[in-house]
C-alpha cells in the first residue's frame, strides 16, 4: 500500500507551500508522518476523535481530520492551527491523501495482476478481463526484465529501480521471490533490443553506481501479446540462470544470445553424464592443469588459429603445437580439427553445467 | 581522500578466463590514475575489483590502510560515475543529487549541506530546481558526477563516464574533470579505451593489455619511452610507425637495413652501443618512428642525411593545422604528420628525413623495448 516516505513527502511539499505543520497518524495514535516533532500528546484526542461522528474537530490548538479508504477509517491528519485557512488546508490534504490511497491500491491491485499474470496463475478470459478493468493495454509491445542482486531482499536496490522507472505508468516493477526484481517493461514503436539492452545496462549501472550493489539483469523475447509476458518471464529466467554457467563475466544477458548454452541448460543430467564418459573416458576435462585450461579457451577464443593463440600466450608456436599434440594424445580429440574443437568446447559446456547443478542441489 | 594499493591482485572468473593477472599498483593520495587498453584487456574487472562489484579471486586490495577484500561496496568509502548513468526524469537537480543520501539515511541538514556543496563545485547551484529535462547534456554529466560528489569519498571510480556524450561534449567534459579534480583534490581511477582521454587527464597511466600491465608512467613517458611494441602502437594517433629491420655493422657504424632494397639508416651512437651490447648485430628488430618525426622540410632534410629517405605519397588528409601523408618505405605502411605548407601531393616523388633522436628500436621476438 502507500509507504510512509509517500506520506512524508506529501506534507513536506505541502507544508512547504502553506506553512502550515501537518502530522499523520494511524487510527491507534501511531505516527506515521509529520511536519513537526510529535510525542504522546495526542494519543487521548485522536482516540476520541476517531469514535466520535465528526470527520473534523478542532482539538489544542490544532484541526483534525478524518482520511477515509472508500467508506473505511484509515487515517488521521492534524494540521497545526485553529483558524479558518488552517481547517481549509487541512480539508485539502485530507482530500489529497484520500485520493493517494486510491491510487495506490490500484497500484497495488496492477501489481498482484501482473504477479500472477507472471506465474501463470490467470486463466487467458481473466487475463482480458482485469487488464481491461485496470486500464492495462493488452496488444502492447512487452519484454520482461529479471534484475538479481548479490543480497536478497536488497530494499535499497528495489526502491533504486522502481524511482527510475516511476514515471513510467506503462511499466511494471513487482517481485515473485526474494531473490530478484521483474521490470515488465513496454516497449514504444520502433524501439528493440537494441533499446533494452540500453535499459538493461543502465540498470545495471545504476545499481551499481547509487545502490552499491553488484547486478545482473537478463532479459527474454519482445513479445506482442499480454497473455506472452509469462514466456518472457520464463525465457529471461532461464537466461538469468544460462548466464551464470556460461557467461559469468557478463552482467546482462539476453535470452536470444544464449546460443548453445541454452540447449546443453535442457539437457538431463543421467545424459550430459553419458556423454561426458563416453568422450573423456571417465576423466573429467576440469581435472586439466590451469596451464591446459588457458590454452583451451584462448584457442578457441582465437577461432583455432595457432599463431595468433601463441603470440597472445606469449609462447613459441611450436610450444602451442606440442600442448595440442598432448591433448590429443590424452584425449583423441584434435582441436585443430573442426569436428573434434566443437565436440571439445561442448563437452566443456556440459561439465559447467553438470558441475553448476552437482553445486547448486546441495 | 586515500592512497590504495593493489597487490597481486589476479581476477579467474568461474569459467576459468583470467581477466586479470597479477596487478600490481601502489596510488598516492589524490592521484589521477587512467587505466587505459583494448576492449576486453581487464580495465573495467579491475576497477569493479576496486569498486567491491567484482570478488578478487587472488592479492589484496589496500583502500588508506584497511585490507578491503571482504568489505560491501557501500562500507568502501567510495562514488562511482559510470558509462550508462540515468537521472531521475521526475526528481529535481537538488533530489537526482541527494537521492544516494537519503537511501542511506543521511540526516536532512546533512544531506542539504553536502549537496550544496558539491553543486558549488560543478556550478550547478542556479539550476537545483530544475528537473533533467530541462538540462543541457553537459549539465546532466555534471549531476551525475554530483550524485558522486556528494558522497563525499575517499577514491572516486569512474568507468568511460564520457563514453555516451558525443565529441564535443565530451571535450568539454574533459575539462571540466580535470577541474573538478583540481578542486576536490581527491584520488581518481578512471577507465578509458580513449588515449586522448588518457593522455590529457591523468597524472598516471597504466596500459593494459589481455588482463596483464604492459607499463604505468606519466603520459609524456608513455609516449616517448614505451617499454614495448603494444604501448607504442597504442598511445598515439595516427600510431607510431613500425618497420622491421636488419640490424648491420657497416665499418664504425650500425645501421638497419630496411627490406631487400637499399634503404639504411644509421643509428645514432648512443643507441648503436645498446644493438651492439645486446647482441642484435645481424638480427631483425622493430625500429618505431613517430609520424611527426617524419619531417619533409628542406633544412630538416640536409641537416639528416643519415635517416633521408624518397617514397611517393600515396595520400594526402589536410585536417586544418596539420597534414597526414601517407605512403610506404620498403613494402611497410607509414605515415608522417607534417606542415600544412608542405608541397607535396599524391603522386608526388618527395624526399624525408626520420628525427633519429626519436627513434625507438624494439627486439621482434619479445616486443620489448631495446632502446628509446
Amino acid at each position: 500500500m502507500i509507504s510512509n516516505q509517500i506520506l512524508q513527502t506529501t506534507i513536506d511539499g505541502i507544508k512547504e507551500i502553506s506553512r502550515v505543520d501537518f502530522c499523520v497518524s494511524d487510527t491507534d495514535g501511531k505516527v506515521i508522518a509529520s511536519t513537526f516533532e510529535v510525542g504522546n500528546e495526542f494519543n487521548n484526542a485522536i482516540s476520541s476523535f476517531v469514535n466520535s461522528e465528526a470527520d473534523s474537530q478542532v482539538v489544542q490548538d490544532h484541526q483534525f481530520f478524518k482520511v477515509y479508504d472508500e467508506t473505511q477509517l484509515e487515517l488521521i491528519l492534524i494540521a497545526q492551527g485553529s483558524n479558518e485557512d488552517t481547517y481549509m488546508i487541512g480539508k485539502m490534504v485530507t482530500f489529497q491523501i484520500q485520493n493517494l490511497l486510491v491510487a495506490y491500491k490500484e497500484r497495488f491491485d496492477k501489481d498482484n495482476f501482473i504477479k500472477n499474470l507472471l506465474l501463470d496463475n490467470l486463466l487467458l478470459v481473466d487475463i482480458y478481463n482485469r487488464a481491461k478493468k485496470l486500464h492495462i493495454q493488452t496488444d502492447a509491445k512487452r519484454v520482461v526484465c529479471i534484475i538479481e542482486t548479490k543480497n536478497e531482499k536488497d530494499s535499497v536496490a528495489l526502491e533504486t529501480v522502481r524511482t527510475l522507472f516511476i514515471g513510467k505508468s506503462k511499466d511494471f516493477i513487482t517481485a515473485v521471490d526474494e531473490k530478484s526484481i521483474i521490470l515488465v517493461k513496454e516497449l514504444e514503436d520502433g524501439q528493440g533490443y537494441e533499446e533494452i539492452e540500453r535499459v538493461c545496462n543502465t540498470i545495471v549501472d545504476m545499481l551499481n553506481t547509487e545502490a552499491m550493489v553488484k547486478a545482473n539483469v537478463s532479459y527474454g523475447t519482445i513479445v506482442k501479446e499480454l497473455k506472452e509476458v509469462s514466456r518472457s518471464y520464463k525465457e529471461a529466467k532461464m537466461a538469468l540462470d544460462v548466464g551464470k554457467i556460461f557467461y559469468s563475466t557478463k552482467n546482462v544477458i539476453a535470452y536470444n544470445n544464449l546460443g548453445i548454452g541454452r540447449l546443453i541448460y535442457q539437457l538431463p543430467i543421467p545424459l550430459c553424464k553419458m556423454f561426458i564418459k563416453e568422450i573423456f573416458d571417465g576423466k573429467s576435462p576440469d581435472e586439466f592443469d590451469e596451464e591446459t585450461l588457458s590454452t583451451i579457451n584462448k584457442f578457441f577464443e582465437n577461432s583455432l588459429n595457432v599463431s595468433e593463440t601463441s603470440r597472445q600466450l606469449y609462447i613459441h608456436r611450436n610450444t602451442l603445437v606440442y600442448r595440442l599434440d598432448k591433448l590429443q594424445k590424452s584425449t583423441g580429440l584434435d582441436l585443430r580439427v573442426f569436428e573434434d574443437a566443437i565436440t571439445f568446447k561442448i563437452a566443456l559446456m556440459v561439465v559447467k553445467y553438470m558441475n553448476y547443478m552437482e553445486n547448486t542441489e546441495y | 581522500m586515500a592512497s590504495l594499493s593493489l597487490r597481486h591482485i589476479t581476477k579467474v572468473y568461474p569459467n576459468g578466463f583470467v581477466a586479470v593477472k597479477d596487478f600490481n599498483l601502489e596510488i598516492k593520495d589524490k592521484e589521477f590514475i587512467i587505466f587505459v587498453g583494448p576492449s576486453g584487456c581487464g580495465k573495467s574487472t579491475t576497477l569493479r575489483m576496486v569498486a567491491g562489484l567484482e570478488e578478487i579471486s587472488s592479492g589484496e586490495l589496500y583502500i588508506g590502510e584497511k585490507l578491503v577484500n571482504d568489505v560491501e561496496p557501500k562500507d568502501r568509502d567510495i562514488a562511482m560515475v559510470f558509462q550508462n548513468y540515468a537521472l531521475y526524469p521526475h526528481m529535481t537537480v537538488y533530489d537526482n543529487m541527494a537521492f544516494g543520501l537519503k537511501l542511506r539515511k543521511v540526516p536532512k541538514a546533512e544531506i542539504e549541506r553536502l549537496v550544496k556543496e558539491a553543486a558549488k563545485i560543478l556550478d550547478l547551484e542556479h539550476l537545483l530546481d530544475r528537473k533533467p529535462k530541462a538540462l543541457s547534456g553537459g549539465q546532466r554529466q555534471r549531476v551525475a558526477m554530483g550524485r558522486a560528489i556528494v558522497r563525499d569519498p575517499k577514491v572516486f571510480l569512474m568507468d568511460e563516464p564520457l563514453s555516451n556524450l558525443d565529441a564535443k561534449l565530451r571535450v568539454q567534459m574533459r575539462v571540466e574533470i580535470a577541474k573538478i579534480h583540481k578542486r576536490l583534490g581527491a584520488t581518481i581511477i578512471y577507465v578509458t579505451h580513449d588515449q586522448t582521454e588518457a593522455m590529457t587527464l591523468g597524472t598516471r597511466i597504466v596500459v593494459m593489455k589481455d588482463g596483464i600491465v604492459q607499463q604505468v608512467d606519466s603520459p609524456k613517458n608513455l609516449y616517448d619511452k614505451p617499454v614495448n611494441l603494444f604501448v607504442a602502437g597504442f598511445m598515439g594517433s595516427p600510431q607510431m610507425n613500425f618497420i622491421d629491420a636488419v640490424v648491420e655493422q657497416e665499418g664504425d657504424d650500425i645501421v638497419l637495413h630496411i627490406g631487400q632494397g637499399r634503404q639504411y639508416i644509421k643509428v645514432p651512437a648512443n643507441q648503436a652501443k645498446l644493438l651492439v651490447e645486446g647482441g642484435y648485430i645481424g638480427r631483425t628488430v622493430v625500429m618505431g618512428i613517430r609520424p611527426e618525426d617524419i619531417h619533409d622540410e628542406e633544412s630538416f632534410i640536409q641537416n639528416s642525411q643519415d635517416s633521408a629517405f624518397t617514397t611517393t605519397i600515396r595520400l594526402y588528409e589536410l585536417l586544418g593545422a596539420e597534414v597526414y601523408l601517407y605512403f610506404d618505405i620498403e613494402g611497410y605502411d607509414c605515415t608522417a604528420r607534417v606542415n600544412p605548407r608542405t608541397q607535396a601531393r599524391i603522386g608526388d616523388n618527395v624526399t624525408m628525413a626520420m628525427d633519429l633522436s626519436k627513434l625507438h628500436i624494439f627486439d621482434k621476438d619479445t616486443e620489448q623495448v631495446i632502446t628509446n
